[in-house]
């Protein structure tokens, strides 16, 4: 019976956890914001969540989480849930533009206004907005300023481009800003590769490793995101092209998004530009328009965040806005 | 006492008894735990788990285990998706598109469940490393699949006679719950009224008794995997039509789930012991631990060690009633 006694006490524990640990749940008549997302598998979206949780809180919200791993299914429940709670508004990324569809509807049906976070829905009656990066122009604006700086230096330049998933918008997006700007720079500069990375780490390693073997002049390389950037920083150095700023050699290179590695690039000078989404105004943009549905008020259904360009030059005075500085400072202290 | 706790550890309705015990445990802190809203999105929660492991059951009485569920359902979703949606649909616009899509995600879980019960049977491979690799490659086909009729990565714009098998009733009864019915009703008599049911007992406690004793085993075992499938289908058509959408990933992360259900609700990994009251039971209990979790609305790691702290504890008392029970009938 020892043994029994044991395991019944082990349980007790259990029980007793599974009653205690709600008990960080807030009072019940408190304004609630649910922020649900898919996924925590970035910096990204890690910064993301921390963030919009400190904006909802600071406009006066408890916010609710939600993760649903991945699932789809899981997120709808998760939504019928925060609608019993009588949130005052959803916050969502989700995993898939169509699925999450009835979600939204559901959402419509309970009066509770959704914003998507940097992931607009598919096309449909449901009604809900969405706040996201104004890709194509923060990538026009962070080309220009790599073409200025090209145009300063002088001479011609062999271009190369790392493009994400050609099924994904923001890909196509980013890729589109990119040519606006080289096309009418044809004059200097000449694009040599077209990286297919389908947001493939290695396939980017690999592509970029060929292209420098094949075009080794190439000296002006755009990444459509910065999570490549430890690949191409590897691809660079075998082809001896990690240089910094002013270095025999140096690659003019732009990032974009604005994470950590972008900062600790432009910081120690191997990166010249970088295009960064404004996490911190996007959760503004976000929960701005959960107020502003929740008083009647007609919202458009894509809130477009600007962003910014960065520079060695102005990376004391503006990294502050940039979420990749949050992100880096919390790692080196 | 200890005999009251014997007797209720040994109770086929602990877990009910577990899960009432929950529900009292949140109830101070999520209000809306109790209520005919909470009750009823439980119950369509817990509808798609249930097909599945109900098909899990079959396999688990074999003493077998079919991982190949939830690729089964992906595959079989995207497939149909295809067939139906009005976005370029193989059928779209033709009153028999949903009929042939229904067709589709059946013939896919049969064939699926019969190609696994085979390899198993003629080949003699283990249950596990069979349906493994049944779902890593039906899981890559069904991604290839959606690529070559989506430029995103699910195929939407179904039916809307398709979609009201997931949402939409009759007389207030969900679609969904009448089929879960007539399922969990079908698979009941069979385990428990029929030879084939026998059978699979038989074979799941002794197979080479089973065979001695005149059970065709293997085309018992060929049977139960294919039950799977086709219950994996069901789920799939119930899943697809909720989401409006067919996806290659779906229900990709609801495998340990299935199987812990139906664990919990006192199905043997070792074969040979099951009932479907107590999946049903299992799947109640693990839904209503999730939908618990979401009204609570806590962070991720606390949600998970939630979650965790008490399956582990259904665990604990299930074995504690299993050693209770050894010892009853010694």
């Amino acid at each position: 019976m020892n043994v029994t006694r044991r395991a019944f006490n082990l349980g007790a524990i259990l029980a007793a956890g599974t009653v205690i640990l709600p008990g960080a749940v807030r009072a019940a008549d408190e304004k609630t914001i649910a922020i649900m997302f898919d996924s925590l598998q970035s910096p990204f979206w890690v910064t993301g969540f921390d963030v919009l949780k400190e904006k909802a809180k600071a406009a006066g919200y408890q916010p609710l989480e939600s993760i649903s791993n991945l699932d789809d299914n899981k997120q709808f429940e998760q939504v019928q849930s925060m609608i019993q709670k009588k949130v005052s508004g959803i916050i969502i990324v989700q995993t898939d533009s169509k699925a999450v569809i009835p979600a939204i509807r559901e959402a419509n049906k309970a009066g509770i206004p959704m914003v998507h976070f940097n992931r607009p829905p598919a096309e449909s009656d449901a009604k809900s907005s969405a706040v996201q990066a104004d890709n194509r122009a923060i990538m026009k604006s962070t080309v220009q300023a790599l073409v200025d700086k090209a145009r300063k230096a002088g001479g011609k330049y062999k271009a190369a481009i790392l493009i994400g998933d050609l099924g994904d918008q923001n890909a196509i997006q980013r890729r589109d800003g990119f040519f606006d700007v080289v096309d009418q720079n044809k004059d200097i500069i000449e694009v040599v590769a077209r990286i297919s990375t389908e947001w493939n780490p290695d396939k980017a390693f690999a592509d970029l490793t060929n292209a420098l073997q094949a075009n080794p002049d190439i000296n002006f390389l755009v990444t459509s995101s910065d999570f490549l950037l430890p690949q191409i920083q590897q691809a660079l150095k075998i082809a001896g092209k990690w240089k910094k700023t002013g270095e025999e050699g140096h690659v003019l290179f732009a990032g974009f998004d604005g994470d950590e590695g972008q900062y600790a690039a432009l910081k120690d000078g191997y990166m010249d530009v970088g295009g960064v989404q404004n996490l911190f105004y996007e959760a503004d943009l976000a929960i701005g328009a959960i107020e502003k549905m929740n008083k009647g008020e007609e919202v458009p259904k894509l809130l477009l965040d600007p962003g910014f360009v960065i520079t060695q030059e102005t990376l004391d005075q503006d990294r502050d806005k940039m979420w990749g500085y949050a992100v880096w400072k919390k790692a080196n202290g | 006492m200890w005999r009251f706790l014997r007797r209720l550890l040994t109770s086929e309705y602990l877990v009910l008894l577990l899960t009432a015990l929950y529900v009292l445990c949140l109830w101070p802190f999520a209000p809306e735990i109790v209520s005919a809203q909470t009750a009823l999105e439980v119950i369509m929660a817990m509808l798609p788990l249930l097909l599945l492991a109900i098909g899990q059951t079959f396999v688990l009485i074999v003493a077998g285990i079919d991982l190949s569920i939830t690729s089964t359902m992906a595959f079989s979703s995207v497939v149909a998706a295809a067939l139906m949606t009005g976005d370029g649909g193989y059928l779209a616009g033709n009153a028999l598109a949903v009929p042939v899509a229904l067709i589709a995600f059946l013939l896919i879980g049969l064939a699926v469940g019969c190609a696994n019960g085979l390899c198993v049977v003629r080949l003699g491979m283990p249950s596990f490393m069979v349906t493994l690799v049944a779902q890593t490659f039906l899981s890559g086909a069904a991604i290839w699949f959606t690529s070559l009729h989506s430029t995103s990565v699910s195929i939407g714009d179904l039916p809307a006679a398709f979609s009201v098998i997931g949402r939409g009733g009759i007389a207030g009864i969900p679609y969904a719950l009448l089929l879960c019915l007539v399922v969990a009703f079908a698979a009941h008599w069979l385990l428990g009224r029929t030879t084939l049911g026998r059978w699979l007992y038989a074979v799941g406690n002794n197979p080479r008794a089973a065979t001695v004793s005149g059970v065709p085993t293997g085309r018992v075992i060929i049977i139960a995997f294919v039950l799977s499938g086709f219950c994996a289908a069901l789920a799939s058509i119930v899943y697809t039509s909720r989401l409006e959408t067919g996806t290659p990933v779906l229900g990709q992360r609801v495998l340990l789930d299935v199987i812990g259900a139906a664990v919990i609700g006192g199905v043997s990994l070792f074969g040979g012991r099951g009932k479907i009251s107590w999946v049903i039971l299992g799947v109640l209990f693990l839904s209503v631990v999730d939908k618990g979790l979401q009204l609570l609305g806590l962070s991720q790691s606390i949600v998970f060690a939630v979650k965790g702290g008490v399956i582990l504890l259904a665990a604990i008392i299930d074995a504690l009633r299993s050693r209770i029970l050894v010892r009853v009938a010694a």
